[in-house]
């Protein structure tokens, strides 16, 4: 489905795709050791921030708007894996 | 510089599609946030359950999924590029692709639960099924809304309602779907990996 003159947000959101793809395999590859601790946790949980800030970056397009609209989904995403990181830590001994 | 039209690499001062539905998407990250939370602080005080119980769930299909919502929502990313470009039945090819990942999603997803469900498992087995099915069935639901968006966002661009200069519907849709996507992106790892 391909077609000439292609705008010009299609080859980094093709490459963002090819990212999104691998980084996922290697989130599954982590679980399937079963390892676990907080290096694991951080580990997989930053691969998420990452992953979440590609999509609503390329794909969602925000990278191209004014920094209010990408920093209310920053913002979010910082405070949510932060507890999440709280919670979590509050359980290593 | 700030502007409204979308043709060029220039800053714009709102994000694509319809601002009404950006508005939705930040009430919905804030609801599944809290969700989210929720399941982290209440497995600190369940650490074992938590971790034994996870062990049942089926990783695979959940990395799968993954791999399915992702493909689905860089589809919806042709589909407007299709449409920038004045390609409509393009366009709409990319939006029924989307579609149809949402159903490979919906189909794995049902046989999960069917999995669970003939085992006995249900909301009240435990705190972590609680919140697995809880949280899962509401993703879910959202992605059988964002496929019946994707399909009235369709049969428009079949019709030729959409053009590269009139898209906002193809867009406003496509936010949703990758919303719908960015959710299960941060769901996956915190209910079926981390432990």
């Amino acid at each position: 489905m391909d077609t000439p003159h292609e705008p010009h947000f299609i080859r980094p959101c093709t490459r963002i795709w090819l990212v999104l793809m691998a980084l996922t395999c290697s989130t599954f590859a982590i679980g399937e050791t079963g390892w676990s601790g907080t290096a694991v946790m951080l580990t997989v949980l930053g691969t998420a921030v990452i992953k979440v800030e590609m999509v609503a970056n390329y794909f969602m397009g925000l990278r191209r708007t004014r920094w209010l609209w990408r920093g209310i989904v920053l913002g979010w995403l910082i405070l949510v894996s932060g507890l999440i990181t709280i919670a979590y830590l509050m359980t290593v001994k | 510089m700030i502007n409204n039209t979308r043709t060029s690499h220039e800053i714009h001062a709102t994000p694509p599609g319809d601002l009404a539905i950006w508005f939705f998407i930040f009430a919905e990250l804030l609801a599944f946030g809290v969700f989210f939370v929720a399941y982290a602080f209440a497995r600190a005080h369940n650490v074992e359950l938590f971790n034994e119980s996870q062990q049942h769930l089926n990783r695979l299909s959940g990395a799968i999924n993954t791999l399915v919502l992702i493909t689905s929502s860089y589809f919806m990313v042709r589909a407007v590029a299709a449409i920038k470009q004045g390609y409509s039945i393009l366009c709409a090819r990319w939006i029924a692709s989307a579609i149809g990942l949402g159903f490979v999603f919906l189909a794995i997803k049902m046989a999960e639960f069917h999995e669970k469900f003939s085992a006995g498992i249900s909301l009240s087995t435990n705190t972590f099924y609680m919140f697995y099915l809880s949280l899962t069935l509401f993703h879910f639901m959202h992605v059988i809304l964002g496929m019946v968006i994707l399909a009235a966002i369709m049969l428009k661009a079949r019709n030729g309602s959409y053009s590269p200069a009139n898209h906002t519907g193809v867009e406003t849709g496509a936010s949703y779907w990758h919303m719908v996507d960015l959710l299960w992106i941060i769901l996956f790892p915190l209910v079926y990996v981390i432990r």
